[in-house]
Parts: structure tokens; C-alpha cells; sequence
């Protein structure tokens, strides 16, 4: 071996050691949660989502092209099922007109003040999960539309996360289905209180409910607006499976096809956003087995 | 005269640094490419490691074309677009090359079973790198049926990988010998 190709296999040694070090310290300093990071990241994906654009466009040009095929072979069945759901829609939207007259007449008797409301805008879907350790999406929009860190992000159908990085045109937002997301939710039919954690994967695990309450199979999960962030109501999902303490919970939006999303802006008034860090979330834990945290109000207003 | 004769030493190779520009920017395509399909209803959670498939030909045929700077920026735009832990990938990545580097001949000289076993081997340590670092780091284990559907569907997709790869090796030697 010549001199000059000993330094070289040196200096590659000592730049391989260097990169290696340098890679293993970023997962430390990315975790830190340094604002400076957090720059970069949204820099990098203000960078990176026009090419990942450009590059994923043939991938969904192929899967509208099968989606027109499917579509095609099942217009009859569809057309008729279509029809039937129209009757129904209309049946329900007269029930909602009329409940929504009475709710504020009712309201305007006991002088509730109703939430906030908050204006709707829609985005483009730039990218899905790929891989197994985080649940996010890159949406197309960003601060220059007015949108900031703790909005809500939903579809018709339901929750879909929360913004948590907000770059100059896109943001990143963590899904519910994420392992680091926590929802404060309620039952619908009982009014339980509960949190549902992400776990990576298409469900969603339904903890810290009292121990007095009994999920159904099917039973709607929705918001409970604790903590102000989000919206009570909002659909999060269904009780798809009760196993003692394990309930799952599968949710409301069909997040393998999330083609566009709406971000809800404003109405968290003295709500403090300023850090929504991962890090700063927490969870509660259960101090003892059969000891529950939260506390909340059943359907017949009962504390319990 | 030292300096003289590294000069010669120098002067005596073509360099390698378009090809390498070509390779890296062919891996960084891959990874997009990677972000892109999990937006295929079917790989949603769980895309195939692509750009993997490509490090690992690369790295036993051709491995002055791929330095190790190369595999630190694929693995780090990989952890930025997937929101993954920031450095995790590039680290796994690189110590995969690092790995491949000391046994490259042994894998050059190996038929195309033992590569798909070295493979699968590779592909397994660098996500199990990955998930004990998230382990680690968020004190909890995501749900492994993604990962394992990812790594099944990379194993599945590695032949064909490697046969388009081996094809277009031979398109462009061919290509070099007439010119």
C-alpha cells in the first residue's frame, strides 16, 4: 500500500467516525427539542415537499387511475347506494335543522355562551406515514395563511391530528393515530371522560376511563375539548373491540386515503400555544390499579 | 519530491466524484420516492426500504461510489421527511456501511441467495436499530405488524431490485466498452 493510499484509508476512517458521532449526537440534540431545530426541520420539509411533490405525482396518478377503474365496475351499486344514503342525509339534515332551533332556544333561556367559532382552511395532503415510528403528514399550507401550532386538523368524517410544526407554506401535523398523541375524549352516549393514545398503528387504545364506565362495542368517541386545544364533538372514532381494560377505538377518518384536510383556525383565545412541543405533553398515570385520575360528569350530570 | 509524487499518484486516476454526485442523487431520489408511496393506500405506515436496496448493491459492487457522506444525507432526509428521530436511520445506515465495508469481498464472491440472506440480515438490524432507539427515546414499542409488513415487502421487492440494478450495471458497461 502507497503512503498516499494509507491517509486516505485514514482520513476515510476518521470521517466515517466523525459522521457516525455526529449522526448518534443529533438524536440526542433532536430530542432536546431545541427551537433551533425545530427550524431546521420546517425549513428542511419547506425545502423538501415541492420535490417529494413532484416525485410522488405519478404514484398518484396511478392510484386515481385504479381508483376510476374500481369505481367504474361497482357505478351501478354505487348510484343506488348513493340514492339510498341521499334520502337518509336529507331525512337527518330536517332532525338537525329542527334540533339546532331548539338548542338555541334553549340556550338563549339559560343563557349559555356558545363556543367560539372557528373558520375552516383547506389543504392539500402533501405526504402519508411511511414508515412505523411516527404518525405525521405534511399538509400544504403554512404560516403565511394564518395557521399555527395546537390547530385542529379534521376532515368531514372527523379528527385527524394537530398542527405541531408550522413552516413558511407547509406544516407537519401529528395524527391521532401517532404514539406521542393523547386526545382528551369522551363517550357519546355515556359522557365518560377518557384519553386515546396513538400506538402507531390503525387503531387507537382508549385508557384512563373511570371504572365506572361500560364502552360499547360501536359507541362514538368524540372530543371532549379539555385542555381547550380542540373542539368538544369533534368524531374521533368508534369502540371497535372491549377486552377488560383494553378498548380500542378505530377511528373516524380513513387515514389511508387523506387526500385533503381542513385546519380549523382561531377560537383558543387564551388558550397558551406557545410550546406544543412533544416534550412538554404529558400523560397521567394511574397511581394504583384500581385508582382512576380523571373525573368527569355522566350523562345524567352526576360528578363521578 | 513527496509532493511530486502524490501529484503523479493523483494524476494517474479518473475521479470518481460525478459518478458519486450521480449515486447520491439517485439514493435521495429513492427515499423520496420511499415518502411517496406510503401514500398508496397499500403501503400507508409501512413503504419499502428502497434506498436500502440500492446502498446494499452499491456498496458490494461499486462501494467507491457511495461514501459514507452519501449515506449520512440519505439517512438524515429520510428522518426529516418521516418525522422520524432525527440521526436514527442515518446511524443505522451507517453503520450498515461501515459493516458492509469490512466483508465486501466475502460478499462479492457470495451467490445470490447468500446476498438475499446477508440482505434480509441488514435490513433486519437497521430497523431494529431504529425501533430500540425509539424504544429508548419515547419508553414505548410502536405496533410491530407495520415493520413487519415493511420488512417482508422490502425482502419480496430486493430480487427485483437487484436484477433491474445487475441490468442496468450491464447497460451501462456495454455502453462504456463501445464508446
Amino acid at each position: 500500500m502507497r503512503p498516499s493510499d494509507k491517509a486516505k484509508v485514514r482520513h476515510r476512517r476518521l470521517v466515517h467516525v466523525v459522521l457516525i458521532a455526529l449522526s448518534f449526537s443529533l438524536m440526542f440534540i433532536g430530542k432536546a427539542d431545541l427551537v433551533a431545530m425545530r427550524d431546521l426541520r420546517m425549513s428542511s420539509n419547506d425545502f423538501l415537499a415541492p420535490v417529494i411533490d413532484f416525485v410522488s405525482a405519478p404514484i398518484r396518478g396511478v392510484e386515481t387511475m385504479a381508483e376510476g377503474i374500481r369505481t367504474v365496475a361497482s357505478l351501478r351499486a354505487e348510484n343506488v347506494r348513493l340514492q339510498a344514503e341521499n334520502d337518509l342525509l336529507q331525512r337527518w339534515r330536517r332532525r338537525a335543522e329542527i334540533l339546532e332551533s331548539e338548542n338555541q332556544q334553549l340556550r338563549s333561556v339559560t343563557g349559555t355562551v356558545s363556543d367560539e367559532i372557528r373558520s375552516l382552511i383547506t389543504a392539500r395532503a402533501v405526504t402519508a406515514p411511511g414508515g412505523s415510528f411516527a404518525h405525521t403528514i405534511l399538509i400544504a399550507i403554512g404560516n403565511e395563511s394564518g395557521i399555527a401550532a395546537g390547530d385542529p386538523v379534521i376532515t368531514s368524517n372527523g379528527l385527524v391530528g394537530i398542527v405541531y410544526e408550522v413552516g413558511r407554506a407547509y406544516a407537519r401535523v401529528l395524527m391521532i393515530s401517532d404514539i406521542n398523541a393523547r386526545i382528551p375524549v369522551m363517550l357519546a352516549s355515556s359522557s365518560w371522560p377518557g384519553l386515546t393514545i396513538g400506538r402507531n398503528d390503525e387503531y387507537l387504545e382508549l385508557a384512563f376511563l373511570p371504572a365506572e364506565a361500560r364502552p360499547e362495542v360501536g359507541e362514538l368517541v368524540l372530543t371532549s375539548g379539555h385542555g381547550g386545544i380542540l373542539p368538544a364533538g369533534l368524531a374521533v372514532g368508534r369502540v371497535d373491540r372491549v377486552d377488560g381494560d383494553d378498548i380500542r377505538v378505530l377511528p373516524a377518518v380513513e387515514f389511508r386515503n387523506l387526500g385533503y384536510v381542513s385546519v380549523l383556525i382561531g377560537g383558543t383565545e387564551g388558550v397558551d400555544r406557545s410550546d406544543l412541543s412533544q416534550g412538554s405533553f404529558f400523560t397521567p398515570l394511574p397511581i394504583d390499579d384500581d385508582k382512576r385520575l380523571l373525573e368527569g360528569l355522566n350523562a345524567s350530570g352526576t360528578r363521578q | 519530491m513527496k509532493d511530486q509524487q502524490s501529484y503523479f499518484e493523483k494524476a494517474d486516476f479518473q475521479s470518481n466524484l460525478p459518478k458519486q454526485f450521480l449515486v447520491m442523487f439517485v439514493a435521495v431520489l429513492l427515499v423520496l420516492l420511499e415518502v411517496g408511496l406510503a401514500q398508496w393506500p397499500f403501503f400507508y405506515g409501512a413503504s419499502p426500504l428502497l434506498s436500502l436496496i440500492f446502498m446494499y448493491f452499491i456498496m458490494i459492487y461499486h462501494d467507491e461510489l457511495m461514501p459514507i457522506m452519501t449515506v449520512f444525507i440519505m439517512g438524515l432526509i429520510a428522518d426529516f421527511l418521516m418525522s422520524d428521530i432525527l440521526g436514527g436511520r442515518a446511524t443505522a445506515l451507517m453503520l450498515l456501511s461501515y459493516a458492509m465495508r469490512v466483508g465486501v469481498l466475502r460478499l462479492q464472491q457470495s451467490d445470490f441467495m447468500d446476498l438475499w440472506v446477508g440482505f434480509a440480515v441488514s435490513c433486519t438490524a437497521v430497523m431494529l436499530f431504529q425501533l430500540i432507539v425509539f424504544t429508548v427515546v419515547h419508553f414505548a414499542v410502536p405496533s410491530l405488524s407495520p415493520l413487519l409488513f415493511q420488512l417482508g415487502f422490502t425482502l419480496i421487492l430486493f430480487p427485483i431490485g437487484f436484477v433491474m440494478m445487475f441490468s442496468i450495471q450491464r447497460l451501462l458497461q456495454t455502453l462504456q466498452v463501445m464508446r
